[in-house]
């Protein structure tokens, strides 16, 4: 194990040392000397994660395939695009240089008036002796407030009007997890940085709650009708328990895309009720035309079609057929 | 291993008698949350112990009996026995003590918060605040003058070293110094003021009278942080950048002497009670590099937590109870 953390340490600051330390020095950047050496394992934890979903995960779907290969398969390609822009930091870059002003006046503000995170191990001083334990404590708490943030992007409108370029995708595989707009990924990233702030979450253990997470989170998206056994599929997000949520809505079943909400622990569907475990085979996508649309479109139109569908939820005037009543499923 | 095991072999240790304690040193991982504890002799880590969040640097107290570690972002200090390591205490309601020093006469504790702008003072007896302090540019290290009236406080952002006054808690001067100025320090002579540039390659002497700048040495770009070498004449200074420490002499015309090659941002320093070695913490490589001081070479290098900044070596049974008032990686050790 030491061996493997010498290895990685030692080739991000080999990176860090060699590329991105001389150009902050010579742009006189040095307040961003630490921050920096983050950056640098997180592009390598996002070739590490591309690499587990291209050879690792690819492998399955290949041999595996719940939907065959067939004329939609050209859709994927965009998702492609988004896993690689998001895992290599180039969209989360963007989102850092936005919400980070920001986050930091939040945290000092409220720092300011005496308020420190509340760190766990003080109210469960064993969690302080057991790495493992307490970071299963806090990636626990990390995904309850990821599952009701997942809520709350199929409950409003406005914020559906985003979340739904996710759902829009019909040939879901491993790199449709990836597939938001920058804005649903700039909220999203904005309430969990901050939730993880005020609980108290490491900057070491956020990183690693966010690999891990979001690795899960691709497999659950995989082209496989697998899960993890009865037990398994009860304590861990599949590819079978997902798919579900992302199943096209019928008349019989319009509301079929407000269940298996959680992220990584299906407790919390459990818990909440929204929990469906039936194991039948849906067809993916949404109900909506000017939606289903996006399938087709590059980044780029994606991006601003979707940026358009969110004025017209927030604008009244800017409203079109697209998000009349009735052609998706209301929220609950 | 993992922390319990490193608990338990710790206990183990204290179990065992205080003979482990005297050759400890700390290290503070800052972005694990954790402290290790290495043994001076073995050159191993024996103990990882948790500590509230981002803890960056320590001090001794002015009696001399506890070690404060400053945890950032929970807005604490932890008090640590200075011969056995073990928890004493926890100093609540101190807000971002990044970086921290008492005072010569040990009257005064002054904490600067980095990331919330202010520098506050205390009164040491019962850490009662006195007066904070609201100043611009990321308030980074400190240090004193020898009769406890000043405090210099370096201002990373804006590239200034600014004075405040202890008894009215007052901006005396602020003045630019250049850019990114980090680790600060105050020579015996108490007439001149060293103040490294890590957005630079070396360090600037300042009149600590009114901030006029009266000199300019290379050692390096990233020059960062300073630690005296215990003789009252040279120091040490961590160039992050360019990944060494250099040897100064402050006595005469100010002069690099020496310097070893030591990658992974090297950043605090402490030196072992004989004088011998330098302990400096690795940012970058999770490591402490051990630096024999006569050759000026690199013969160890210990494997810690993630982002190891502060050091300091327990004193054991060495430690006289009147001992010298030190801030870890700043001018307060009058050795």
């Amino acid at each position: 194990m030491r061996e493997l953390t010498d290895l990685w340490v030692g080739i991000q600051a080999w990176l860090f040392e060699t590329i991105v330390s001389p150009v902050l020095f010579h742009f006189g950047l040095m307040a961003w000397y630490e921050p920096g050496y983050s950056a640098v394992e997180f592009l390598m934890l996002g070739v590490v994660q591309i690499a587990i979903i291209a050879f690792g995960m690819r492998f399955f779907e290949r041999r595996w395939p719940l939907e065959k290969s067939g004329p939609d398969d050209r859709l994927i390609r965009v998702d492609q695009v988004y896993t690689v822009l998001n895992k290599l930091g180039i969209v989360p870059l963007a989102i850092f240089i936005v919400t980070y002003p920001l986050v930091q006046h939040i945290e000092l503000l409220v720092r300011a008036w005496g308020y420190a995170p509340p760190r766990l191990e003080r109210i469960l001083p064993w969690l302080g002796d057991n790495a493992l334990a307490s970071f299963l404590v806090y990636f626990v708490l990390y995904d309850f407030a990821a599952y009701w943030l997942h809520r709350a992007q199929h409950g409003f409108a406005w914020w559906w009007s985003l979340h739904s370029l996710h759902h829009s995708q019909r040939r879901m595989t491993v790199w449709t997890d990836d597939r938001n707009h920058v804005v649903d990924d700039l909220l999203i990233n904005l309430a969990l940085v901050l939730f993880s702030q005020f609980v108290g979450v490491q900057p070491g253990e956020y990183v690693l709650i966010l690999m891990i997470g979001r690795l899960v989170e691709s497999w659950s998206h995989a082209n496989v009708d697998m899960s993890f056994g009865w037990l398994g599929e009860r304590l861990l997000v599949g590819p079978r328990f997902h798919r579900l949520h992302h199943a096209l809505s019928t008349p019989e079943e319009r509301h079929i895309q407000d269940h298996n909400f959680a992220p990584v622990f299906p407790i919390w569907d459990i818990l909440f009720g929204t929990a469906i475990y039936d194991g039948k085979h849906r067809p993916t996508g949404v109900d909506d035309a000017t939606v289903d649309a996006d399938n087709g479109r590059g980044w780029i139109t994606q991006q601003v079609t979707v940026f358009g569908r969110l004025l017209r939820a927030l604008v009244p005037g800017f409203r079109r057929s697209s998000m009349q009543p009735g052609l998706r499923p209301p929220a609950e | 291993m993992n922390k319990l095991s490193f608990a338990a072999l710790a206990l183990s240790l204290v179990m065992a008698g205080g003979a482990a304690q005297a050759d400890s040193v700390l290290i503070l991982n800052s972005e694990e949350a954790s402290y290790s504890i290495l043994s001076r002799s073995t050159r191993t880590e024996i103990a990882r112990l948790p500590v509230g969040r981002e803890p960056h640097h320590l001090i001794v107290t002015p009696d001399g009996k506890e070690v404060l570690i400053g945890s950032t972002a929970t807005n604490e200090l932890l008090g640590l026995d200075i011969k056995t390591g073990e928890r004493k205490r926890v100093v609540k309601d101190i807000i971002d003590p990044y970086h921290l020093g008492f005072s010569p006469d040990g009257k005064w504790l002054v904490t600067a918060a980095y990331r919330l702008d202010h520098v506050d003072i205390f009164h040491a007896d019962g850490f009662r605040l006195a007066g904070r302090i609201f100043i611009d540019g990321l308030p980074s290290h400190l240090a004193f003058d020898a009769d406890s009236k000043t405090v210099f406080v370096t201002l990373q952002q804006s590239g200034r070293l600014a004075a405040f006054d202890l008894e009215t808690q007052s901006l005396k001067w602020n003045m630019p110094v250049g850019n990114t100025p980090a680790g600060v320090v105050m020579l015996p002579d108490d007439k001149r003021l060293l103040v490294a540039l890590t957005g630079e390659d070396g360090f600037v002497v300042v009149d600590p009278k009114d901030g006029a700048l009266k000199g300019r040495v290379q050692t390096g770009k990233g020059a960062h942080n300073f630690w005296p070498k215990g003789d009252g004449k040279h120091y040490f200074i961590s160039n992050r950048v360019e990944g060494t420490v250099s040897l100064i002499d402050t006595s005469g015309d100010m002069r690099v002497v020496g310097s070893v090659r030591i990658p992974g941002g090297p950043d605090c320093m402490d030196i072992t009670p004989d004088g011998k070695e330098l302990w400096v913490t690795q940012r970058f490589l999770r490591r402490v590099a051990v630096v024999d001081i006569e050759q000026l070479k690199v013969v160890a290098n210990i494997p810690v937590g993630k982002s190891p900044h502060g050091v300091f070596m327990l004193k054991g049974t060495a430690l006289q109870a009147d001992g010298p008032v030190r801030a870890a990686s700043t001018a307060s050790d009058r050795k």
